[in-house]
């Protein structure tokens, strides 16, 4: 409230006050103004470069030299015979990714916290964000082992008796989704929940103990404490989230797509990689680049007015 | 943790049976993610050719350190490690401090331009001109074969921004507001007041930060055109794991005749792996006690 | 405290910028180097006008060797992302740099090779020599956009000892419409090597597994007939490895623009011409070849195309073939020398050998392509490069018969002795090769370590058989070579028949598998009539008169017709 009231004030008294205010807070300026002169720098000059999305660029040549050619490589994009299936796929595996996949690392940070001997708090933290830093060009291949036939995933769900035969996960187009969203959600878990556990250990304890004496249980404490302080953080992961529903984890699908599965496995990322970056053509992967980022930008901004209305919160208080 | 202790007593059994579910969900999890790693581990110890059979899942069959005795063989396996523990530790606080130092001011409503600000950092997270033109800007910068390309581009995070900005928001005004009656600069606030209060946020982003630097292996393999010896440890370990595949290439055009370069055996990729992740695995752990209190407690107090 | 930290502050920006200067000084270096340039060039071009007149006379000196004390230090940039021996710790790489005064530092791209070419190419800072596939895009490019030297040039001015050691035929190939040569090749044969040698190889081969092909008799695999029988028997006999299912047919890895083993290789088996009325042919939909594909669609379907092959990447394959789960397969025998000795200490008798593949109707008999004019890779000088001089006399240094030697068996008296009158690699040299590539490497580095050069051609006069594993496949395709040096065109990048090229070959890729995964001959056929309809809408017609185009102007150059 009080915000939009200074912003009229401000159009009201006009430039001259906005700079009087300016010099006022010189300070905060000054720590500000670096970061903007950095980002100037190295984000906005080479995105100048966008501009090949328009052009047919050689890359012996400069951008300048480059022909214009309009909006032809998002028309070879959109007019692409694979175009729906690739859309799909990216769009299943961030839907499965977001609604199930979204809370994961926050009920995993409250059970975290929850834990009442230290070390043992310590350790499962510790344990739970290890997989984060195996790459996935040496998990690609472990994961293609134990999930053919032969390997160990088949072996213990066949020795539990969920399944009967084994099954050969990854030549399974239909099980593909599935498999990318767990294996991220199992390698990510642990990392993702770190952001968490920071915002939770931000609580102030204290508040706990009131609502002990209170007689608040455990339930109580964690909806009508420990949520609402960290809600912030969920609201920018969330925003986030949202907005890189076109994305998709590259290097993961690189390593588990295959060519039986590759119906269901083939997402924009890989696509793009595969007809225009290995052929060196800049131009239409930049073009693909530029149509995710405006539907990202556009994604956030829906994200962030719900959010702000649903929650209060946005990206940016 | 008194108080975990004197809490104990009044444990109804709902408490308990939730505490022993929990516990046990914890050590699933905790099986599931340390496995792969273990797998990772004894399959790295055991003798390269035997690990080809597979079927090593518990122990090393043939145990040996012939795979870490090969990697150490390497000269430039010292330098690159020299190389990613400065740029980690450099690249790392200058990202803190820098980022925070922004985020600081843009979590005032009043700042002027704080809505354009913002919005120039949204367009960051999206929009990038590609790698061909940030490569001509470094090398018009003369970032090129330059340690300072580990440090400079990577210097502001606008997520991390983010992140800064929705804690300090949480910070009460209060404090601040005693603080600047008694004279202190917006500077001084941040400095004393602040960042002080900031330990569990400033340890979470030095752990993204940390860690992005210490995987980053993509600028090694690109902006060092010359300079290979400022080449960091995680490009030696994705040259090592990336090439399978690219004899084929030449194969399959011309049957061209590649004299006998082997591959290099799954062994010894996973024993370098081991090699360049333990390090900041071991990390986490001393930053651990930031998360784990509540800092923020004695100060609101006051 | 205010003070203290902005001084903290201060400092921190003069660190940075003191920094960033230190990346300047070497700009400085770099251009007291320019100034050198120019007066090796003012005294290069003297002298190389003398040499000029000796040319005929034979007694032109080796640039090389009157240089040896002035050491410089060239960067060398391989598209090879595998390439990891460096230079200078290995007593191969030791030697040359001490007879030639050139040290070199390798500049080795990793993963995706492409992307730190096209920056280097993109910003102009291509390394001082570059070594790439000569099928790439930017081969065309470098040359046409004025960013490398040309050869010949080069060697007038500062070594005419080049002109000695280069091959006129593969000068004559690879010489532009200017008249200038840009990039030398490695691995080239002319037509004319395969008249003169009869040990030529080819990569391609059809292997199974020794012991079990015997147990079943040794059947005929050429027919669609003999190849189903076999694939049957031998999984009726073995239908397990070690307690892990016995993979009937092996192939290599899938992927985006289809399968080798499947297309290429099986073509070439097939004996499918290249041409057809004078006209580029379009081999992948012969009815050879369809009729094979088939066979392994019925093979399929009865369960004898296991999941793995269309799964595996090749760290799993290579690791299946050291377990020798595969029956048979279509395979590259120089991807899997080291399985296939691992194999050979465990058991002799469960090796792969080579034995005749898939062949057509009229049984003829399979034309496995050499290496031809091409060769493999091109080396090329930038106009970066700030001493072209030593750079070129590099070149020739590596090209001359000492240079291959060199690269090849090494330093004499040290790897290697005269025997007989043959140069001879010492035994425990050998040893050493044979048991473990990489502490040979470390330790010498001949052996064509170093190959942007190597020359197999004259190399066969040194080469001595591989041994008991390896020799039997190697020697299997010297009867089935052939050289196929006019129908390795490459469409200029970028223009409409490479796009158009590029979609049909992912398309291929897309629906390859599709046709051997079909549940019936209907579907298989279905699926192919879909593919050629939607070629035919992108213009694949242009593709293929382009392509002879191409083809008439190779074989012109090469004499042929």
């Amino acid at each position: 409230m009080s915000r939009t009231r200074l912003v009229k004030t401000t159009q009201k008294s006009g430039f001259k006050y906005t700079l009087k205010k300016f010099a006022r807070q010189k300070y905060l300026q000054m720590m500000v103004i670096p970061g903007i002169i950095w980002m100037l720098i190295f984000n906005f000059i080479p995105m100048g470069g966008i501009i090949i999305a328009f052009k047919k660029y050689k890359i012996t040549r400069t951008i300048a030299e480059a022909p214009w050619v309009g909006l032809k490589y998002f028309q070879d994009f959109f007019q692409d015979s694979n175009f729906t299936s690739v859309m799909t796929n990216t769009l299943g595996i961030s839907f499965l990714k977001l609604i199930l996949g979204f809370p994961l690392p926050i009920i995993f940070a409250l059970l975290i916290n929850e834990i009442r001997n230290v070390k043992f708090k310590k350790f499962a933290q510790t344990i739970s964000y290890l997989p984060h830093f195996l790459s996935w060009v040496v998990l690609g291949g472990i994961l293609t082992t134990w999930l053919s036939k032969t390997g160990v995933i088949n072996d213990f769900f066949v020795w539990l008796g969920i399944i009967k035969e084994p099954i050969s996960f990854l030549g399974k187009p239909e099980y593909f989704w599935g498999l990318a969203f767990i294996s991220d959600s199992w390698k990510e878990l642990g990392w993702s929940a770190i952001i968490y556990l920071a915002a939770i250990s931000g609580v102030d304890t204290q508040m706990y103990e009131a609502a002990t004496v209170d007689g608040a249980t455990k339930m109580q404490k964690i909806r009508y404490i420990t949520l609402p302080s960290i809600a912030g953080t969920v609201a920018i992961m969330l925003i986030l989230q949202v907005s890189s529903l076109l994305n998709s984890n590259f290097d993961q699908i690189m390593n588990l797509k295959n060519s039986i599965n590759i119906a269901r496995s083939q997402v924009i990322d890989t696509y793009v990689y595969q007809v225009g970056m290995t052929q060196g053509n800049y131009s239409y992967a930049t073009a693909v680049g530029l149509f995710k980022s405006i539907v990202a930008l556009i994604l956030l901004v829906i994200a962030n007015k719900t959010c702000k209305k649903l929650l209060g919160r946005s990206l940016y208080r | 943790m008194r108080k975990t202790r004197s809490s104990k007593i009044k444990r109804s059994t709902g408490t308990l049976i939730f505490d022993w579910a929990n516990t046990i969900f914890m050590l699933i999890i905790c099986f599931l993610c340390i496995y792969p790693i273990w797998y990772v581990v004894v399959n790295s110890f055991n003798d390269a050719h035997d690990a080809m059979m597979g079927g090593i899942y518990w122990w090393p069959r043939m145990f040996s350190l012939e795979n870490y005795r090969t990697v150490f063989a390497d000269n430039r396996v010292l330098q690159a490690f020299k190389v990613t523990i400065a740029k980690t530790v450099i690249g790392t606080s200058v990202n803190v401090f820098f980022t925070a130092m922004v985020a600081y001011p843009m979590s005032k409503n009043y700042l002027v331009g704080r809505k354009f600000y913002m919005a120039m950092g949204t367009i960051t997270m999206f929009f990038s001109g590609g790698l061909i033109p940030t490569f001509i800007l470094f090398k018009k910068l003369n970032l090129l074969n330059n340690f300072m390309v580990y440090v400079i581009p990577a210097a502001f995070n606008f997520f991390n921004l983010l992140i800064f900005i929705n804690f300090f928001n949480e910070i009460p005004p209060a404090l601040e507001e005693s603080a600047r009656i008694d004279g202190a600069t917006d500077w001084k606030i941040f400095r004393s007041i602040i960042l002080p209060l900031s330990k569990p946020v400033l340890a979470t982003i030095a752990l993204f930060a940390g860690v992005g630097q210490w995987n980053d292996w993509f600028g090694g393999v690109m902006y060092m055109t010359t300079r290979m010896d400022l080449e960091p440890i995680q490009t030696y370990l994705y040259r090592m794991v990336a090439q399978v595949g690219s004899n084929q290439v030449a194969g399959s055009i011309s049957a061209g005749n590649i004299s006998a370069q082997s591959t290099t055996s799954t062994a010894i990729k996973l024993a370098t792996m081991v090699i360049t992740t333990l390090p900041i695995c071991l990390v986490y752990p001393f930053l651990q006690k930031y998360f784990v209190k509540g800092v923020m407690v004695g100060a609101v107090k006051e | 405290m205010r003070q203290r930290l902005s001084k903290v502050l201060v400092l921190l920006i003069v660190l940075v910028t003191v920094l960033s200067f230190m990346g300047c000084k070497r700009d400085d270096k770099e251009q007291k180097g320019k100034d050198n340039d120019k007066n090796v060039e003012q005294t290069g071009s003297d002298t190389g006008s003398e040499d000029e007149n000796n040319v005929d006379d034979g007694e032109v000196v080796p640039g090389w060797q009157v240089n040896a004390d002035d050491k410089v230090d060239l960067t060398w940039y391989l598209h090879f992302s595998w390439f990891t021996t460096p230079w200078g710790e290995n007593l191969i790489s030791q030697t040359i740099t001490e007879e030639t005064g050139v040290n070199i530092e390798f500049v080795v791209p990793a993963g995706n090779e492409a992307e730190k070419l096209n920056s280097l190419i993109a910003s102009d800072s291509l390394p001082d020599l570059i070594t790439l596939g000569w099928w790439e895009g930017q081969v065309g490019q470098m040359i046409e956009d004025d960013m490398v030297y040309a050869l010949d040039e080069l060697a007038k001015e500062y070594d005419p000892y080049w002109f000695q050691v280069a091959d006129s035929g593969r000068v004559g190939w690879f010489t532009q419409e200017d008249g200038h040569i840009y990039g030398y090749p490695n691995s080239s044969f002319s037509p004319a090597d395969y008249e003169k040698y009869d040990n030529i190889p080819s990569n391609q081969t059809f292997l199974v597994r020794k012991d079990m092909y015997e147990a079943i008799g040794s059947p005929d695999m050429t027919t669609p007939e003999g190849f189903k029988a076999a694939v049957r028997a031998a999984v009726e006999k073995f239908p397990e490895i070690n307690g892990q299912p016995l993979i009937p047919i092996g192939a290599h890895e899938f992927g985006a623009t289809g399968n080798t083993s499947f297309d290429q290789y099986l073509c070439n088996f097939l004996a499918i011409p290249y041409e057809k009325d004078g006209k580029f042919y379009d081999r992948f939909t012969d009815p050879e070849l369809i009729r094979w594909l088939k066979t392994f669609r019925e093979l399929g379907e009865e369960g004898y195309l296991e999941d793995d092959i269309f799964i595996d990447k090749r760290a799993q394959m290579e690791e299946k073939i050291a377990q020798g789960r595969y029956f048979c397969m279509l395979y590259q025998r120089t991807d899997f020398m080291d399985q296939q000795k691992m194999l050979y200490e465990n058991d002799p008798d469960s090796i792969y050998i080579a034995i005749d593949g898939p062949k057509n109707s009229n049984g003829d008999p399979h034309t496995l392509p050499g290496t031809g004019i091409n060769g493999w890779t091109l080396t090329f000088i930038s106009k970066n490069c700030e001493r072209p001089d030593r750079a070129i006399q590099l070149c020739s240094y590596l090209m001359s018969e000492h240079g291959q030697l060199m690269t090849w068996l090494g330093v004499e008296g040290e790897t290697w002795d005269y025997v007989d009158g043959k140069p001879t690699m010492k035994q425990e040299v050998r040893d050493i090769l044979k048991s473990d590539r990489a502490e040979y490497d470390r330790l010498y580095g001949s052996d064509s370590a170093y190959w942007m050069f190597q020359d197999n051609a004259m190399a066969l006069q040194w080469t001595e058989p591989a041994g008991p594993p390896l020799q039997q496949m190697e020697e299997w395709t010297y009867k089935y070579v052939i050289s196929t040096s006019q129908y390795d065109v490459t469409l200029p990048a970028g223009s409409d028949e490479a796009e158009i090229q590029s979609k049909v070959d992912n398309e291929w890729g897309r629906i390859l598998p599709k046709l051997l995964l079909a549940k019936s001959e209907a579907e298989f056929d279905n699926v192919l009539n879909d593919f050629i309809k939607q070629r035919e809408e992108w213009g694949f017609d242009k593709v293929l008169a382009a392509k002879t185009v191409l083809m008439n102007e190779a074989k012109a150059k090469l004499g042929l017709n």
